[in-house]
Order: structure tokens, then C-alpha cells, then sequence
């Protein structure tokens, strides 16, 4: 039988993924189907590609995924989609304006998803430096968003956060 | 009827049937920002464009349940039907709350069973005229309330020492004035008696005055200082206090989200920013404003040609001024925040000491510490040097109009068509006018500082509690002690519930064991109980009465814990015995004590009761320190009892002690235990198994044996670990 302690490493012969007619994530592990799947990013700032927990409905884990890159070429578009669905995080492509009124933090924000809006109490609760240029933005709602690197960023945007970070 | 948006016109037109809800995503299907409208009628669910074209829709017969599937940052609303799952819509997470009703109203209505009621706490919460989110329980929004409060609020802290403010003000008033009048006697001396050289009677008059104004000055400025020091101390004592009392007034979510070390600094830091601009700030202002305005009059009245000069460099600095200001409130912020983030380095260092020693990670500590040092001493190199820059700057500026002024006035005395006294007396004033523009860049400095600071402190007086009082509370009395939980779901994160759909009924006296896995959702049950935080849904009643209608006094003298974490006051043992209880006499004490077995080991410590711990006193061992807790929860004779892993990580002896101990406090007290042995609670009258924040089984020990079911595994693999450990000992 299988130790319940050992970590469940699948590489790419075992594993295909795809996206069922409904839009749900979808694939079929070691041999067995699942209409369901569910990802997990055991890094999510380390590492966004590698270290994939995908589990079932129920949250188990099925196994790990050590680099989606080494995927074939569908099972990485539709598992690469589903990360980006569950862990939404729109990279921040240019900042239009930070801006505080009041009680507020308003940052007006280009994204690679569209352009957006956040709000904030305040910046030392709602700001993270994971390590490197990257920055984490959280708003009220829970909402996130990133910047890759500040420093690679246009000179108006790094002129709107001089002085906020 | 729960339609939680208006939908526009084309979408509304369209449908054949009323709508049952709809509702606006923020994502459109491929996870971009956009929008999109999801309807629920009797017949289908379906997802419209906002222009009024139909995506897509499901009929509901094909619906078997529906679900709100929840990702970090945003999730998505999924059906599921007889060909598989569907994504309906995606949205993030500023709309989780109201895609979660969705999904149970869905499942309502395709299993044909009671339609869920919505709450306020579905809808997401936007301020209708600038779209910027509401925080909970207010609504009145942030933005569009005018911006000046934060300053006429801190002001509000001034007016019960508006007496002695005033009457600061008006020596404030005199002694500028006084100090006007020496340059002025000079210009006399110079003009009337040294330059006709007419000494006798003047030159002793006018150094007479000189003394006389210079003696009342120092008198006036001493009572004024006086006045300032008291009136700031007492403005700081009134902010801390406040401050102190909002932070107690908060829920235990609110620090279950922070590290609270920060808290300490934050109390003093900011109430001495916020007392600096107002006794400081607020008397100077008015003072250097008056004396700018009494210069200028007198300027003008000996020589109103030569004052305009001294005018020339003026608006040049209000506008650097104007300019400035806001990037020093930010850098402010930012030095406050570098400092910050080094208080927390440092409050999770000390309270880890242990651990930082025992792996000997002072090296990596030190680095990180170093790394927050250079942050902190280059945003104050950055904050510094700008004020350091800017005062200089202003001097110079100032110092041309001087410059002009000697030039052309010089060239009127030359003339003859100006006294001399009177172009010393100019000057004179005109350096005095530095004065005040050493207050300009002064002023920005603290009042940036100043309306951060506010701006953090009302962040936390506004933050309003999650667990609220009730208005109106039930009187209660002394309570029986029944608890009745009543579907309760709740989690820490909303819409992660860790406590799912619990039922429950306890009569007053029984004993209840929670058992279950770590993470089942044990503690957080008892934390229900206490009112440490509010049920999401359904309701939590003792004797009948809602939780959230009794004053949280009342319950807390109704319930009694002994946590885990057993944490003593910095106090002596009989302090902390009768925490609950100040006026408790020495013989309850000792009694309290006694029942809880601690009285032996706490007479032969050489302070006995007297001894002093806490964070400064002695160290008591961790068996020593449940026995004093639950002496505590005695002497506070509660009707509820909750007792959480009182026995974990103790010795058996130990145990053994603390055993009997709980056995006597639980007589006759409606009692909630969790136990990590699950053989401590064979004294339970039911148990109650938890399974992902799920009861899955209730029982006596031996009900739940025989059902073979959840307990019994649980009991199987610590009979399997005592026998590893058997085997270990052996």
C-alpha cells in the first residue's frame, strides 16, 4: 500500500488536463478521471509554475505537479488558465495614479487583465514585499493585485511610488 | 423575492419570467475586468452581457446544486448538473458574499427546498457617489466626507483646556507684541539721542524700557511654557486613553489579523505626534501668524516702499510650500511605516527569543534587523534632509529681500531722505520675520506628522467591532445555563467557514466533549460561545437568549475558560486568582486555590501568595500556571464552563492533579472540553464529534464505541500512538 506520508510527484506521462464543456478544470491522473480538479500553488510567490498541488473536489490531494512547464501543450494552457482563475492576481502594467482622499488609498491601476481600481485603508496593512522589485497590492475587499518588478516599470508609474514605498 | 441589483433596461426587457436575482459580476468568463449580469428566475440562470446579449443559460431542472467555489483574490459560481460541473460566472473577491447567496439560493431552488432570506452582509457595500467600498456597519463614506475632520476632530481633544488655551493664547498675544517694541526703542535711541547726541534723561529712559520689556518677556514666555506643558500633558494622557479603549473595545478578529506588539508604539508614537501639533502647533501657528501681521503693520508705518521689498520673496515660498506638503506627509508615513516594520522585527524576535536562541539564529536576526535599520535611517535621511533643505532655502529667499532693503535704503540714509534708526529698526523686524519662516517648514513638518498620525489612530477608533453591543441588552440574571446552537456557520475568513451548520442542544449541567482532529473546528466552537466573534449565520442562544442581545459584561460573568495558552498577569498569584473578582477576600482566594490544587504548591513558594508573575515575575511550570487559570475560572463561579486542552503538555502526576481539579469546577456547570487525551473526557456526559467544522456524531463514549463510526477511529489511532509510545518508554 502506499504511505500515506509520501508525497504524490506525477510527471508529464501521468497526468493530461483539459477544461470539460461546462468551463470547469478538468483531467485525468494516473489513469482515473476527474470532472473536477482543483489547483493549489504550494509557493504562490516563490513559485507560480512549479509545486502544483491538484486535488479533487473534497480538497484531497491527488498529486504534485513539480513544473507545469514540462506539460504537454494543452494540459499547460488549461492548467496554466485555472491558476490564473484561482489565484487572481492581475499584473500591474502601469500605475495611472495613487491618490489619498481622505481615509483612502486610491490606486488607479493598468493591468494585463484591464483596468481597475483599488482601495485601501492604509499602506502598511495592505502592502507586501515578498523579496526582489515584487510587490503584492491587497485592497478592502480582498482584492489583489501585482507588480512584478517596480524598478522595470514606466517612469510615471515609478514617480507615483516614490514616495509610497 | 431577493433581487439584489436593478438590471438595466435591455437585459430586463428581454426576460419572459420576473427575475429572482440578479446581480453584477466584476470578471468577465475569460478572468479580464469587465462586466457581466447573472439572473436567476423561476426557469433558468443565464448570463448576460451588459449590453443585453445572452451568453448563456442553464435551465434549473438540469440543475442538481450550486456552489460558490472560492480562489484567493476572486472564485466563480458553479453549477452542477447531470453532464458535469458549470462555471455560471466568475467575479473577485469583493463579490464573494453575494456570489455565495447566489449559489445557496440556486441549490434552494433546484432541490425545491426553503429559499435562503439575504442579509445586509451579501451586498457589497459601495458609496454611491464615488464607487470607493463602505467599511462594514458605517455609511458614511471615507472619501466624501469632507476632508478637513481628521483635524477638526484631533482639535476636538483641546476644548475641555479651552480656559488655559486662551489664556495661553493671550500671553501668547502680549509677549508678541512685547517683543516688537525693543527694535523700535533701538530705532529711538539711534535717531533721538545717540546720533543729536543728547544723552541725560533718554538714554537711561530708553534702557530702562529695554529691561523692562526683556523681564516681562521672560515672565510671560515662563507662565505660557507652563501652561503649554500641562495643558500637553493632559491632551496626551486624554489620546492615550482613548486610543487604549478603542483598542480593548475591538474583537478578537481584529488581532487575530495583526501582530499586536506593533499596538504598543502605535499608543505613544501617535498620541505624541497628534499633541505636538496641537499644543505646539496650533498655539504657534496663531502666535508667528499674528506676529508676520504686527511686523508688517509697523514695517509698513516706517517705511511702506522699502516693507513691499521684504514682500517680493513671498509668494515664491508658498508655493514651494503648497508643493511640498503633501510628499511630506507621504514621506512622513513612509518613516513611520520603516520604523514600524522594525518594531514588529523586533516584537517577534524578543517573543521568540527562545526559539531564535535554540537554533541559533542571532546571525540571521541580526541581518534582518540591519536590513530594516537602513530602511529606517534612509527615509529619515530622505524626511530630514527635505526639512533641512527647505529651511535654508527659505532663509536665503528671505534673505534677498534683506539684501534689497539695505541696498535701497542705504542709498535713502546716504540721501539724507531716510534716519538711520529707522532703516536698523526695518531690518531688525525683518529678521525677526525668520522667525516665522522657520515655522512655516516647522508647521508643515509636524502637521503632516500630526494628521498621519490622526489618520492611524481614528483608523482604530472607527474600526467599528465585529462582536457589536447590543442596545438594548436582555437582562439575564444569573442564568441555568443551557446552550443552544442553532445552524451556526462561521469563518474566520468569510466565506472559508470553519464551523458549518451546527445544531445542538446542552442542558444546563451536562458536560460536553468536543472531539476531533486538529483543525475540525473545536476551538473555534468554544470561541462561538465566549462571543469572541459573531455566528455568519444562524444563532448561538443561552436560556433562550440570542448571544448578541446580551450585554458582553453579563456573559463574561456567566462564563468561565481555561484556555490552552494559560497567561498570567504581570501581578502577584492573588492578583491573578481574582482577576475576575477584585474584591475577593484572602480566605476565597485560598479556597478558590485549594479546589484547583494550586494552594500547596503556592503557600511553600517562599512569596506565596504574594508572589509576583507574569512577564517580570517568577516562573511558574506549565502545569503550575493551568492550576492557577483554573483557580481563577473558580473563583469566578461562572455557569459556563469552558475548558480548552486544560491538560496538554503537562506530566501525568500533573495531570492527575489537574484532573481532579477540573472534576470539582465542572459540578454542576454546563461545561464545554476539548481534550487532546481523549480519556480525559470519559467523565463527559456526551461527546461531540467534529469533522471539517461538522458535527458527525454525538454520544456517550460508549454509544459512539459501539457505532464503530468517526470516534471510534479517532480513540483506535491513540490507542496505536500510546502503544508507539509504550514501545518507546519501554
Amino acid at each position: 500500500m502506499k504511505d500515506p506520508y509520501e508525497l504524490t510527484i506525477l510527471g508529464t506521462d501521468d497526468v493530461i488536463f483539459s477544461r470539460g464543456p461546462g468551463g470547469v478544470f478538468q483531467g485525468v491522473i494516473n489513469g482515473k478521471p476527474f470532472d473536477e480538479l482543483v489547483v493549489h500553488r504550494a509557493f504562490p510567490f516563490l513559485y507560480t509554475t512549479k509545486y502544483i498541488s491538484v486535488r479533487d473536489m473534497k480538497g484531497e490531494e491527488l498529486c504534485i505537479i513539480r513544473d507545469i512547464e514540462e506539460l504537454d501543450r494543452e494540459s499547460l494552457k488549461e492548467i496554466g488558465t485555472e491558476l490564473q482563475f484561482r489565484y487572481f492576481l492581475p499584473r500591474v502594467d502601469r500605475i495611472d495614479s495613487i491618490k489619498q482622499k481622505a481615509d483612502l488609498w486610491i490606486w488607479e491601476l493598468q493591468t494585463n487583465l484591464g483596468a481597475t481600481r483599488m482601495a485601501m485603508r492604509n499602506l502598511h496593512e495592505h502592502l507586501q514585499f515578498p523579496g526582489g522589485g515584487r510587490i503584492i497590492l491587497t485592497d478592502l475587499n480582498g482584492r489583489r493585485c501585482e507588480i512584478a518588478d517596480w524598478r522595470e516599470l514606466d517612469s510615471h508609474s515609478r514617480n507615483e511610488l516614490t514616495d509610497v514605498i | 423575492m431577493a433581487i439584489l441589483e436593478t438590471l438595466p433596461n435591455q437585459i430586463r426587457g428581454q426576460l419572459q419570467q420576473e427575475p429572482v436575482f440578479s446581480a453584477k459580476t466584476d470578471l468577465l468568463h475569460n478572468g479580464h475586468f469587465g462586466e457581466q449580469w447573472t439572473v436567476i428566475t423561476e426557469q433558468e440562470v443565464a448570463v448576460w452581457e451588459s449590453g443585453g446579449a445572452l451568453l448563456r443559460s442553464l435551465r434549473l431542472d438540469q440543475v442538481t446544486e450550486a456552489r460558490s467555489v472560492n480562489g484567493v483574490g476572486g472564485g466563480m459560481l458553479l453549477a452542477d448538473t447531470g453532464s458535469g460541473p458549470v462555471v455560471i460566472a466568475r467575479y473577485t473577491a469583493a463579490l464573494s458574499a453575494m456570489f455565495g447567496f447566489a449559489a445557496k439560493l440556486l441549490t434552494a431552488m433546484a432541490k425545491g427546498e426553503e429559499r435562503p432570506a439575504v442579509s445586509e452582509k451579501e451586498f457589497p457595500r459601495y458609496c454611491p457617489s464615488c464607487d470607493n467600498p463602505l467599511s462594514e456597519g458605517t455609511q458614511v463614506c471615507p472619501v466624501c466626507k469632507s476632508s478637513g475632520k481628521a483635524i477638526a476632530r484631533m482639535l476636538k481633544y483641546a476644548k475641555p483646556y479651552k480656559l488655559q488655551m486662551a489664556g495661553a493664547g493671550i500671553l501668547l498675544v502680549l509677549t508678541t507684541l512685547i517683543e516688537l517694541i525693543p527694535p523700535y526703542l533701538t530705532k529711538i535711541m539711534i535717531d533721538d539721542v545717540l546720533q543729536p547726541k543728547n544723552a541725560g534723561q533718554s538714554l537711561l529712559m530708553v534702557v530702562i524700557g529695554l529691561g523692562v520689556t526683556a523681564l516681562l518677556l521672560s515672565v510671560m514666555q515662563t507662565v505660557r511654557g507652563l501652561i503649554g506643558v500641562w495643558v500637553g500633558s493632559k491632551l496626551m494622557g486624554d489620546l492615550r486613553k482613548d486610543i487604549y479603549s478603542a483598542l480593548m473595545r475591538l474583537s478578537l478578529a481584529f488581532f487575530d489579523r495583526r501582530q499586536t506588539s506593533q499596538f504598543i508604539g502605535r499608543v505613544n508614537s501617535d498620541s505624541e505626534a497628534m499633541r505636538q501639533f496641537m499644543t505646539d502647533g496650533v498655539i504657534w501657528v496663531s502666535g508667528e501668524t499674528l506676529r508676520v501681521i504686527a511686523i508688517f503693520v509697523i514695517m509698513f508705518g516706517l517705511d511702506w516702499k522699502l516693507t513691499l521689498f521684504a514682500l517680493l520673496p513671498m509668494p515664491f515660498m508658498v508655493t514651494v510650500s503648497m508643493k511640498l506638503w503633501p510628499k511630506i506627509g507621504r514621506r512622513w508615513y513612509q518613516q513611520w511605516r520603516a520604523i514600524f516594520r522594525l518594531n514588529v522585527l523586533v516584537g517577534d524576535s524578543l517573543q521568540g527569543i527562545r526559539v531564535v536562541k535554540a537554533f541559533g539564529q542571532e546571525a540571521t536576526e541580526m541581518s534582518r534587523y540591519a536590513e530594516a535599520n537602513r530602511e529606517v535611517v534612509r527615509n529619515n535621511i530622505r524626511i530630514e534632509g527635505m526639512w533641512q533643505g527647505m529651511f535654508p532655502l527659505f532663509a536665503f529667499i528671505a534673505g534677498l529681500g534683506t539684501l534689497m532693503i539695505w541696498y535701497f535704503g542705504g542709498q535713502s540714509v546716504l540721501k539724507d531722505e531716510l534716519q538711520l534708526g529707522t532703516l536698523m529698526a526695518l531690518i531688525a523686524y525683518l529678521t525677526m520675520l525668520f522667525g516665522p519662516l522657520q515655522w512655516v517648514s516647522q508647521m508643515i513638518n509636524w502637521a503632516s506628522n500630526a494628521l498621519s498620525a490622526a489618520d492611524r489612530v481614528f483608523e482604530i477608533m472607527d474600526t467599528p467591532s465585529e462582536v457589536p453591543e447590543v442596545r438594548e441588552p436582555a437582562a439575564i440574571g444569573t442564568i441555568r445555563g443551557e446552550v443552544e446552537f442553532q445552524k451556526v456557520t462561521y469563518g474566520y475568513e468569510k466565506h472559508h467557514p470553519v464551523i458549518k451548520d451546527v445544531n445542538l442542544q446542552v442542558k444546563a449541567g451536562e458536560m460536553i466533549g468536543l472531539v476531533g482532529h486538529s483543525g475540525a473546528g473545536k476551538s473555534t466552537f468554544i470561541n462561538m460561545i465566549c462571543r469572541f466573534y459573531d455566528t455568519d449565520e444562524g444563532a448561538i442562544l443561552i436560556d433562550g437568549v440570542d448571544l448578541r442581545r446580551i450585554s458582553q459584561s453579563d456573559l463574561r460573568k456567566q462564563i468561565g475558560v481555561v484556555l490552552q495558552e494559560t497567561f498570567l498577569f504581570d501581578g502577584t498569584i492573588a492578583e491573578n486568582i481574582a482577576y475576575s473578582k477584585p474584591d475577593a477576600t484572602p480566605e476565597e482566594i485560598m479556597r478558590a486555590a485549594k479546589i484547583a490544587n494550586a494552594h500547596d504548591f503556592i503557600v511553600r513558594l517562599p512569596d506565596g501568595y504574594d508572589t509576583r508573575v507574569g512577564e517580570r515575575g517568577h516562573r511558574l511550570s506549565g502545569g503550575e500556571k493551568q492550576r492557577v487559570s483554573i483557580a481563577r475560572a473558580i473563583i469566578h463561579d461562572p455557569r459556563i464552563l469552558i475548558l480548552d486542552e486544560a491538560t496538554a503538555s503537562v506530566d501525568t502526576e500533573t495531570e492527575r492533579q489537574i484532573q481532579e481539579a477540573i472534576t470539582r469546577l465542572v459540578k454542576g456547570r454546563t461545561t464545554f472540553a476539548i481534550a487532546h487525551r481523549l480519556s480525559t473526557l470519559r467523565n463527559a456526559d456526551r461527546l461531540v464529534v467534529l469533522e471539517r467544522g461538522k458535527i458527525v456524531e454525538v454520544g456517550t463514549h460508549e454509544e459512539l464505541l459501539s457505532q464503530k463510526g468517526a470516534y471510534h477511529k479517532l480513540v483506535e489511532a491513540q490507542q496505536e500512538l500510546s502503544k508507539i509510545k509504550g514501545v518507546e518508554s519501554a
